[in-house]
C-alpha cells in the first residue's frame, strides 16, 4: 500500500514538473512552449499559411466565384482607361461601402474629407512627406471615373498599387463614393439626390443615384 | 473603454449647444469636423456612440443635471467600487484559485491543531486514569501525519501535472521576435492606419492575412526613415526604427536612392503567432462581417503593442464562453434571415436577444468537422 502511494507521489511530481516546465513560461514568453501532437498544430494541409504556399497568386485565366470579370488594360493603357465606365449602378448601399473603403485605404492619406490630408501627412507634420492630392480640387476633379479606377489599380507618382487590397468590385465603389462627393459637395447623405450638372469638370456621367446594384 | 467619464462633461465641452447635437447624434457632429469631437472619437477607437434622436433638450439638460449631481457627490463610494469590479475583471481566475488555496491552508492547519489538541486530551486522560502509556511515536514515523504528508503531495503534484497538460500547446502571451521590429503601436495606434489596410482579407476571406510587401511599399515607397518616438523590445533594447526600414528594402531589394527595385525580392518570414490546430475551423470574414467582432476582441489592444503577443489562450473554453455570451446583431443583418423562428419569437417577445449559441454556435460540428 505505501509503496504504491509512494510510486503514485512521485510520479504526479514528476509528471508535473515536466509538464509544467513544457509550457511558454520565460522572459517574455519568447518561445512558443511544447505541443502535443504538432501534426495537427502545423498544418500539412492546403492552408494559406503553409509556408510552402504562401503568397500564391491566382491561377492565369480563372476569375473567383462571385467576383468581376477582370480588368485587362495595362498600366500604360491610360488613353484607353480614361474611357472605361463604372459596371456598377450604386444604391445607397453601395456607396456606403464606398466610404467605408475609402475611409481606410485612401483617408489615411487623401484625407477622410477627401482634402488631401489624411492623418499620414497632417499638413505636414505626419510621416508621409509628400502632400497627397485632394479629391475636391485640382485635377484630380477632372479626371474620369475610369481613370480613378486605373490609378487605384496601377498607382500614380509615389501611390503604389491597391490592387490587392481592393478588389474590382471594391474598387468602383470607391470610385463611385469619390465621383458623387466630388458632384454632391461634402455633405455624403445629400450627395445621391444631387445632379451632376453643377461640376463642369466632370466628363463622365455620375452613376445613377438609388437603383439597385446590378452586377 | 467605451467612452470618457461623463463627470465634468459641461466644462469640457464649451458650446452647450453643440453639446446637445452632439448626445443625438454624435456621427453628425463628427462630420461637421469639430475638432475636440473628433479627437475623443479617435482617442476612444472610433466606437460611435449610439444616437438618440428621441430625447429632447429638456431631456439632455436632465440627465447632465444628474451628472453634475452625481460628479459633486464624494468619489470614495464609486472608487471603491470602480477598484472593486477592475479587479474582478482582470483576475477572475486567479482570484479564485488563490483563494481556494488559502482555504485549503487554513483548513489544514486547524486539522493538525485539532489533532495536535485530540493527541494531548488523550493523553492527559490517560494520566489521570493511570494507564499505562506506550512511548510515544516519533512524528516521521506517525502514520497519520504520512497519510497526511502523502495526499498533500498528490494532490499538489497533481495540480501542476494536469495544468500542465491543459497547457500543452496553449501559447497565451506568446510574443516571438519577429524579422523586422515592426510596431502596430507606430501603425495603427499613432498613425491611425485601419487594421483592414493592410489586414484586407480579414473581411473576406477565411484569414485575415499578412500584408504582400507591395502593402509597406505604399508607403515605405516615401516614408524611409522613422521619426516618432522611441521605440523599444521587450527586454528594453532600443530599436532604430529606420535601420527596420531598411530590413524591409533588403528583403525585397529596393534601393531607397535610386527609388526602383534593383534586386530580387526574398520573402519575409514572419513568425506566426496565433496558431489554431487543424481539427479547428475558424473564419475571420465570419466574425468581422456577420459578426461584427473589432479585432480587439479577440486580439487584445493591438494598437497599444510595440511587439504583438497572443493576447487570447485560443482554448475551446475561451471560444465557446464568447460564443455563450455574445449577443449577435440578428434583427437588420442578412446573415441571419433564415432562422425564421428565432424572428418570429423575437417579434412576439418571447426572447429579448439571440446570443451565438443559439444559433448554432456551440454545436460541436460548427468548428470541427
Amino acid at each position: 500500500m505505501k509503496r504504491t502511494s509512494n510510486i503514485l507521489i512521485v510520479a504526479a511530481l514528476a509528471g508535473g514538473a515536466f509538464l509544467a516546465s513544457c509550457g511558454n513560461k520565460g522572459a517574455h514568453h519568447r518561445k512558443p512552449g511544447k505541443i502535443y501532437v504538432p501534426d495537427m498544430y502545423e498544418s500539412r494541409a492546403y492552408e494559406f499559411y503553409n509556408p510552402r504556399l504562401a503568397s500564391l497568386k491566382p491561377v492565369d485565366g480563372t476569375v473567383k466565384r462571385g467576383a468581376m470579370l477582370p480588368y485587362h488594360l495595362k498600366a500604360e493603357d491610360t488613353a484607353q482607361a480614361n474611357l472605361v465606365k463604372n459596371p456598377l449602378v450604386l444604391d445607397e448601399a453601395g456607396l456606403k461601402d464606398g466610404k467605408r473603403y475609402y475611409d481606410i485605404y485612401c483617408g489615411v492619406c487623401h484625407g477622410q474629407k477627401l482634402d488631401g490630408n489624411g492623418p499620414l501627412y497632417k499638413g505636414g507634420d505626419g510621416p508621409y512627406p509628400a502632400a497627397p492630392a485632394s479629391m475636391l480640387t485640382g485635377k484630380v476633379l477632372g479626371y474620369t471615373e475610369g481613370r480613378i479606377f486605373h490609378v487605384i489599380t496601377y498607382g500614380y507618382n509615389v501611390m503604389g498599387s491597391y490592387a490587392s487590397q481592393l478588389d474590382i468590385e471594391q474598387r468602383w465603389k470607391v470610385v463611385g463614393y469619390i465621383k458623387t462627393m466630388q458632384n454632391g459637395g461634402k455633405a455624403p447623405e445629400a450627395a445621391p439626390a444631387a445632379p451632376a450638372a453643377d461640376s463642369a469638370a466632370t466628363t463622365a456621367a455620375t452613376p445613377a443615384p438609388a437603383v439597385a446594384a446590378a452586377h | 473603454m467605451t467612452g470618457p467619464a461623463l463627470a465634468g462633461v459641461e466644462d469640457r465641452w464649451a458650446d452647450k449647444k453643440l453639446l446637445h447635437s452632439w448626445i443625438r447624434n454624435s456621427a453628425a457632429v463628427l462630420k461637421s469636423g469639430d475638432k475636440y469631437a473628433n479627437d475623443l472619437f479617435n482617442q476612444y477607437n472610433k466606437l460611435p456612440m449610439t444616437s438618440f434622436p428621441a430625447l429632447t433638450d429638456a431631456n439632455i439638460d436632465d440627465i447632465l443635471a444628474y451628472v453634475s449631481a452625481e460628479a459633486a457627490k464624494p468619489v470614495g463610494g464609486a472608487k471603491a467600487a470602480d477598484g472593486a469590479t477592475a479587479g474582478a475583471d482582470g483576475k477572475e481566475d486567479g482570484g479564485n484559485s488563490l483563494l481556494f488555496g488559502i482555504i485549503t491552508l487554513i483548513l489544514a492547519i486547524v486539522a493538525v491543531i485539532l489533532m495536535q489538541i485530540n493527541s494531548n486530551l488523550n493523553k492527559l486522560a490517560a494520566e489521570k486514569e493511570g494507564h499505562e502509556r506506550m512511548e510515544p511515536v516519533p512524528f516521521y514515523k506517525n502514520k497519520a501525519y504520512i497519510a497526511l504528508c502523502i495526499v498533500l503531495l498528490f494532490v499538489v503534484g497533481g495540480y501542476f501535472t494536469i495544468q500542465g497538460a491543459i497547457g500543452l500547446g496553449r501559447q497565451q502571451d506568446y510574443m516571438p521576435e519577429q524579422p523586422i521590429f515592426y510596431s502596430h503601436k507606430v501603425h495603427a495606434g499613432i498613425n491611425q492606419i485601419n487594421c483592414l489596410y493592410c489586414h484586407s482579407s480579414a473581411e473576406k476571406s477565411k484569414h485575415a492575412m499578412i500584408p504582400s510587401e507591395n502593402v509597406c511599399m505604399n508607403c515605405h515607397k516615401a516614408i524611409t526613415e522613422y521619426t516618432g518616438p522611441d521605440l523599444f523590445t521587450a527586454e528594453g533594447k532600443k530599436v532604430n526604427g529606420t535601420a527596420e526600414i531598411q530590413k524591409l528594402y533588403d528583403h525585397i531589394g529596393w534601393d531607397k536612392d535610386a527609388q526602383r527595385y534593383t534586386k530580387p525580392a526574398t520573402p519575409i518570414e514572419w513568425t506566426k503567432i496565433h496558431s489554431l490546430p487543424d481539427h479547428v475551423y475558424f473564419n475571420h470574414s465570419q466574425h468581422v462581417n456577420a459578426g461584427k467582432v473589432q479585432c480587439q476582441t479577440c486580439h487584445g489592444e493591438i494598437q497599444n503593442m510595440d511587439e504583438v503577443k497572443q493576447f487570447a489562450d485560443l482554448s475551446m473554453g475561451w471560444c465557446v464562453n464568447c460564443h455563450r455570451t455574445t449577443q449577435v446583431q440578428f434583427a437588420s443583418n442578412n446573415y441571419y434571415s433564415i432562422f425564421e423562428k428565432l424572428h418570429n419569437d423575437m417579434k412576439s417577445g418571447k426572447v429579448d436577444s439571440v446570443t451565438v449559441e443559439m444559433v448554432g454556435g456551440t454545436e460541436c460540428q460548427k468548428c470541427h468537422y
